[in-house]
């Protein structure tokens, strides 16, 4: 929640990249006039299913309270073999600063195509999972202003999901929301995704109490939730709304969906 | 970091050194059975505290270095020379872009002229040879009961003595258990671990 | 004068296209884990870095960092055993409920992960390579005490620019039998036979210290790895979720469960009464 309300602009003042310093003037920390980020705003959300994958972002990029563009896109395809990667096998959604989004990505879908040329393959979700972490290491004193997920089928067609922090620590999940309403989105996913704290009803009493047994949601039913948790996010959030993107990976490659939310 | 470590020089001939045990991090004492020495050659001892992992490098680049000159020339160092050979490097640390802030106390016997000594150093590299000195608050307890007991010809055992008398001090006035010394002689014939009783409970009056 | 230096080093277009170790990248990839860092183009990168990233010394930090919390581990009759629970947290967020804080280096070595979580995951995977190459050069396993010294010595090389990771090796080698290490980003390296690592360490110490005994049984040593860490996610609000049992043993490291906290603390409270500051009432 601190995250969240540090983020909102009538407490901070808007943010402008190079002539804003960190504000922590009252903690008596050296303020610094190299100040090379912004915060763009924005979420993504990554499900995986038993054969898919979905990430989604809202379309909106702020700066304070501007909307810069209702249409910029927060997940990529990557390592196509071409520039209009129709045949990519990953997807990478990063939300945060856009310009280190972009360059992540760019580097990543560079990356990824030079190991498809060099080994005559494409690379795999694991790998690219590693190598993402590494490259966001890379630049451990200089950090990728951006939190990544990434997303795909595993080598036994399992939806897989890679989520990180911006200094390339990383986890496989089931699912991950991240940006700006992620912690509106995230607990609403632990309860309708991981089934966290439900219980199945007059099954016992204290610890006997038995929990809603796990079952893989299908395709239909993850994109509703998809569309319910950034419905509700827009309600909330100032730097969420516009538009809807969803990429959906599966066996026969990705499917791009565009939604409309609400512009206010 | 304030390990109370201090140790005595006798005139006779032997150098007795001691160091607290305790490794602490924050308010956490991760080991009670740390010794913060290093042996530098068969008659040099060198103890250390200071900045969490500086200590420790630094020792033991100059335990590296201390050694291969024995392995090349076939002769340890004398004390002095260590002692001449460490402020040096501590000099030139100093004036690095990041310095080791170590302090030591480097105890040694001559083993051509059989005299002990002592060395006093700071992370500002200043040398002084002294009968007997110590680091951190150790200092401000110690270092009048040393001025008051020690002259330059005692024993073995009144060492261990006047010794008892500076720890007993630590234990009763120190607000931090630092878990006992590590006490180390150093002697013509090289460097012993004193079994040193330090067990026993010394109440504030 | 480092402001100098580096005014005077750098010419002003020289970042203006890739660099050409960028564009070597592409061509040549380098091993992934190297030890090439991007820094800021800034004379003081420490500093700088940490009013961007530390939430600690600055709490409106941009860039919030996951940070690991509760870990321990102990030598006993039978082995070592590795405990650790499974909370990320950025800020008060809790970015993870379901991290795997203990590190398999290779099948004999295990590292557990306190402070950042990067840190820690990339050192460590850097740790297991070196020991791998090691093997490969000298026909034999590394030794603990070596692999421990190899990640001292790393971290240490990179002190004071802000790496924050409380680290914890623990294998058993022929030649040392069981061994444990402790390694802290302040470049701090000791052998024990006991440790507990991170912001719920003292909880976790208070109940390991009371019943530990070198002749441990294999389930008592377990149990009591077990009830230390449920201590700490009790008492320390920064620790939580999973508890991530290890056993190191002779012929390597055995996996005893990744068990939720909660049925495991109304457990201990119902059938043994201890948790009796957690009543139904409203006082």
């Amino acid at each position: 929640m601190a995250a969240m309300f540090s983020q909102n602009p009538l407490m901070n003042g808007p943010n402008y990249s190079f002539n804003q310093g960190p504000s922590t003037a009252s903690a008596g920390n050296k303020e610094h006039s190299f100040y090379p980020y912004t915060d763009n705003g924005g979420s993504t959300l990554a499900i995986s299913g038993s054969d898919f994958t979905i990430i989604a972002g809202d379309t909106r990029s702020t700066s304070g309270y501007n909307i810069n563009t209702r249409y910029s896109p927060k997940v990529f395809k990557i390592g196509g073999t071409t520039a209009s990667q129709d045949d990519a096998t990953l997807v990478l959604s990063v939300v945060g600063f856009a310009a280190d989004g972009e360059a992540l990505k760019e580097r990543l879908d560079a990356i990824v195509k030079m190991y498809r040329y060099q080994h005559g393959k494409p690379m795999s979700v694991k790998a690219c999972a590693q190598r993402l972490s590494t490259i966001l290491y890379g630049k451990r004193f200089f950090p990728y202003y951006v939190t990544a997920i990434l997303g795909g089928l595993d080598e036994e067609g399992k939806g897989a999901v890679y989520s990180y922090d911006p200094v390339g620590s990383y986890e496989r999940e089931q699912c991950r929301a991240a940006g700006a309403a992620a912690s509106l989105i995230m607990p609403f996913l632990d309860n309708q995704v991981n089934y966290k704290n439900q219980y199945i009803p007059d099954s016992g009493v204290g610890h006997e109490l038995k929990e809603r047994e796990r079952i893989p949601l299908g395709r239909n039913e993850v994109e509703d939730l998809v569309k319910d948790a950034f419905d509700s996010a827009v309600e909330r959030h100032i730097e969420v709304g516009d538009g809807l993107q969803m990429l959906i990976i599966t066996k026969n490659g990705i499917e791009e969906i565009y939604k409309p939310l609400k512009k206010d | 970091m304030y390990a109370a470590h201090l140790d005595l020089a006798a005139r006779k001939d032997f150098t007795l050194i001691c160091a607290s045990k305790a490794a602490m991090r924050g308010a956490t004492i991760l080991k009670a059975s740390d010794d913060k020495t290093r042996a530098l050659n068969q008659h040099t001892l060198m103890a250390f505290s200071g900045e969490a992992g500086d200590t420790i490098q630094f020792a033991e680049y100059i335990q590296a270095n201390a050694q291969l000159y024995s392995m090349r020339n076939g002769i340890d160092l004398s004390p002095s020379a260590v002692a001449n050979f460490v402020r040096g490097e501590l000099a030139s640390s100093l004036r690095s872009r990041k310095p080791y802030n170590v302090n030591l106390l480097l105890g040694g016997v001559d083993p051509i002229t059989d005299k002990p000594s002592l060395y006093w150093l700071d992370y500002l590299a200043s040398l002084a040879p002294l009968p007997y000195a110590a680091h951190g608050y150790a200092q401000y307890y110690c270092l009048s009961i040393l001025d008051k007991h020690h002259h330059p010809d005692i024993d073995y055992e009144q060492g261990i003595k006047l010794l008892h008398l500076c720890t007993d001090e630590l234990k009763r006035r120190l607000p931090i258990d630092f878990k006992g010394m590590m006490v180390k002689v150093i002697t013509k014939d090289g460097i012993r671990t004193v079994d040193y009783d330090d067990e026993a409970r010394i109440p504030c009056p | 004068m480092d402001t100098l230096v580096a005014q005077y080093s750098q010419s002003d277009y020289d970042r203006e296209q890739y660099s050409q170790d960028e564009q070597m990248e592409l061509y040549q990839p380098e091993p992934s884990l190297s030890l090439r860092f991007a820094m800021p183009p800034i004379a003081q990168p420490s500093a700088w870095l940490r009013a961007a990233t530390d939430d600690n010394a600055n709490p409106n930090c941009p860039i919030k960092i996951a940070h690991g919390t509760t870990t321990l581990a102990f030598r006993f009759q039978g082995g070592i055993i590795v405990a650790t629970d499974s909370r990320a947290t950025a800020g008060n967020w809790i970015a993870s409920q379901t991290v795997k804080k203990v590190i398999e280096i290779n099948s004999c070595l295990l590292g557990t992960m306190a402070g950042g979580a990067a840190d820690c995951q990339y050192w460590l995977a850097y740790l297991g390579m070196q020991c791998r190459l090691h093997e490969l050069r000298h026909k034999r396993r590394i030794s603990v005490a070596a692999a421990s010294k190899i990640l001292a010595n790393l971290v240490y090389s990179y002190k004071g620019m802000g790496l924050s990771m409380g680290t914890m090796c623990a294998g058993v080698t022929p030649s040392e039998g069981p061994a444990l290490y402790y390694i802290d980003s302040d470049g701090t390296r000791l052998a024990g036979n006991l440790f507990c690592v991170g912001s719920g360490q003292t909880f976790a110490y208070g109940v390991l210290d009371a019943e530990y005994k070198y002749d441990l049984s294999e389930t008592e040593a377990l149990e009591l790895g077990r009830r230390s860490i449920l201590a700490a996610t009790h008492r320390d609000a920064y620790s939580g979720g999973f508890i991530n049992l290890y056993h190191v043993k002779e012929d390597g490291w055995v996996k005893h469960g990744f068990n939720d906290t909660n049925p495991i603390f109304w457990e201990t409270k119902l059938n043994k009464g201890e948790f009796s500051n957690v009543t139904s009432e409203l006082v």
